[in-house]
């Protein structure tokens, strides 16, 4: 099988492996959902002393984890994204922000890609509280190439870093030759009427949405952000500068999160005009990712109309 | 049937049938669901909604009725389907459980969905609700009583243990919990992942008046509860033993059965078949358009 037809969570559980055999500080942990990530039971397996199940106790796993970190270990630690950031988020800001342990936290099933466990498992805001903590770093890979690389990146790096991890197969965006670097957002495709920003799943959804846009005349520049935070500014500022125009789109409520990190850096430095696409503020429910995408307004026909709109209204 | 009054053990018997084939075929419909954790809890779900709780159907939110607090939200199908039978809304609402748009989620909605009284499914959190919730309801003088479920799997949550010495230092003898002990969660068997015994010695270190039942004896979970109701100034835990995915026979004690997935016709029939084989003599098959 080649790395592109993978699940994305199978990846992950190959990049650990290949991390936790070249390098003995390279621990595990998962709260009861590691089949979910995908390391149950292939990482338990191949390094039964390294792997930790904590159980249903994210507050624990987190807090463990910044003592293997405050120890020199290099702990990777898996939940669903609500339950890795919200559920545990003091702990994660006093024992690993504040504290500067390096830990690794991975939400899988981000968003609406937890689809039938409905609301209660729909995170909406982890890039937004996430982001909003001092000395962490927000990471959201958008295909299997760049996940192995930022994964890759995430051991080597002294900081505490979050990862948001889809489980499924992704169409594959980039190639073996990928590098992550944190400060470098990634030019999709090149445009002069629209700046599309996106991250993660929307990445995979504003593909298609550009491609139509291209058969109507309209020619969106796409700019995929893998980290968050830092926020590659400049790549934001060069493009707005040609269009004057910005929708965002997430898989995340669009106070505080990727939209709010583009009106920000937009609001400081070169004011224009930027449409949010993602929930307008409303929790989740269950349901299959395309009506979900849809309703909440961040699928592809619905970030083709919001590039439509503004090219139009200029 | 007269719900109130079901006694017999064959009305039982054949109440848990019904509930098992639906719960399975919902969820097979679905495209899968948490299979395991669902079926575990029939007998003492169907023991609660149709042979102890005062609750009035047709007006669920009847100001002195008692409470149920699932905090292992993801057991939904079965209290749904409780619901159903007692009227709360029509039966064939079960067959949208997870569709899009629908008012009956894999994890129990009190905003949503008529009948239930919180929502759940953050694993850990319920048992404060249930707390809060007794503690009203002394506070104003009723005279009910709050039921709340909690995982074996879900008690390896330190909130739990917050909240087990909250009810014991404020006395909720309003309050009756019973622990699903089936002794799996989702990676592995609790005993491999985090073990919660001496379970028993350990809630009643707390400050808990502590019983064990089988959780799949109609008598047994009875006589329990109402020992547990009987409670004087202590919170009440049952840890009842009971069998993960019980009743299908696919699925049965088995580590794979906490969520399924039915990607098609035949895994579907497959399952299905699980249920009904247990059924030895006739396969039993609910009947959804005379069944409402
Ligand atoms: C806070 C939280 N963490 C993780 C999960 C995911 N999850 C759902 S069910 C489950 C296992 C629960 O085991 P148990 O309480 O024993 O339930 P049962 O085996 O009876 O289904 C987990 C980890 C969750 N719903 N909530």
């Amino acid at each position: 099988m080649t790395l592109h037809e993978k699940e994305l969570r199978a990846v992950y559980t190959d990049t650990l492996i290949e991390l936790m055999t070249t390098n003995s500080k390279v621990v595990c942990l998962e709260a009861d959902l590691g089949k979910s990530s995908g390391t149950v039971p292939r990482v338990w397996d191949a390094f039964p002393d390294r792997f930790f199940d904590v159980g249903v106790a994210e507050a624990n796993m987190i807090g463990i984890s910044a003592g293997l970190a405050n120890e020199g270990m290099v702990p990777f630690c898996a939940t669903f994204s609500p339950f890795a950031t919200r559920r545990a988020y003091d702990q994660i800001t006093i024992s690993i922000a504040y504290a500067e342990n390096p830990v690794k936290i991975v939400g899988t099933a981000p968003g609406v890609t937890t689809a039938k466990n409905g609301a209660t498992h729909m995170c909406f805001q982890d890039l937004a509280i996430m982001r909003a903590m001092p000395n962490m770093r927000v990471y959201c890979p958008a295909d299997v190439y760049e996940l192995r690389s930022m994964v890759r990146y995430m051991a080597a790096s002294q900081k505490p870093e979050y990862m948001q991890l889809i489980r499924e197969v992704h169409a594959p965006l980039f190639d073996d030759s990928y590098e992550f670097d944190p400060h470098q957002a990634r030019i999709l495709d090149e445009g002069a009427d629209v700046t599309l920003v996106t991250t993660g799943l929307t990445t995979q959804f504003a593909r298609k949405a550009v491609g139509s846009l291209k058969q109507e005349g309209i020619q969106a520049e796409h700019i995929h952000y893998p980290s968050v935070k830092p926020f590659d500014v400049q790549t934001l500022l060069d493009s707005v500068k040609k269009t004057n125009a910005v929708v965002t789109a997430e898989n995340q409520n669009v106070i505080g999160g990727l939209g709010g990190a583009v009106c920000e850096v937009l609001a400081e430095n070169y004011p224009a005009k930027v449409k949010r696409l993602g929930s307008q503020d409303r929790f989740g429910e269950v349901g299959d990712v395309p009506y979900l995408s849809d309703t909440l307004g961040f699928s592809a026909p619905k970030i083709a109309d919001a590039c439509r709109e503004m090219v139009q209204a200029k | 049937m007269d719900f109130d009054k079901i006694e017999s053990k064959e009305q039982l018997d054949q109440l848990a049938k019904e509930f098992r084939y639906i719960i399975t075929d919902i969820m097979c419909r679905a495209g899968g669901g948490h299979i395991g954790g669902s079926l575990s809890l029939v007998e003492i779900i169907i023991t609660l909604y149709f042979r102890v709780m005062n609750v009035k159907p047709d007006n669920p939110r009847w100001a002195d009725r008692d409470r149920f607090i699932l905090s292992k939200g993801h057991a939904g199908p079965t209290l749904y389907t409780a619901l159903a039978y007692r009227g709360y809304f029509p039966k064939d609402v079960l067959l949208t459980l997870n569709a899009n748009g629908t008012e009956l989620p894999s994890h129990v909605d009190q905003v949503i969905t008529p009948g239930i009284d919180q929502t759940a499914g953050s694993l850990g959190q319920g048992l404060s609700c249930a707390n809060g919730i007794a503690l009203a309801c002394k506070l104003q003088n009723k005279t009910n009583h709050v039921f709340c479920i909690v995982g074996d799997g879900e008690s390896q949550e330190g909130q739990i243990w917050e909240a087990g010495m909250f009810a014991a230092q404020h006395k909720l003898d309003n309050l009756v919990v019973i622990t699903d002990y089936n002794k799996m969660q989702i990676d592995a068997e609790v005993e491999k992942i985090v073990s919660l015994e001496p379970v028993v010695d350990k809630w009643r270190a707390f400050g808990w008046e502590v019983f064990e039942m089988d959780g799949h004896d109609w008598d047994d979970i009875h006589a329990t509860i109402n020992k547990a109701m009987a409670v004087k100034d202590k919170p009440a835990m049952i840890v009842a033993h009971t069998v993960k995915a019980k009743g299908n026979v696919c699925y049965e004690n088995r580590i794979e059965c906490h969520f399924i997935s039915i990607p098609d016709e035949d895994e579907r029939n497959r399952v299905i078949g699980g249920v009904c084989a247990l059924d030895d003599d006739e396969p039993f098959h609910f009947n959804w358009t005379e069944g409402k």
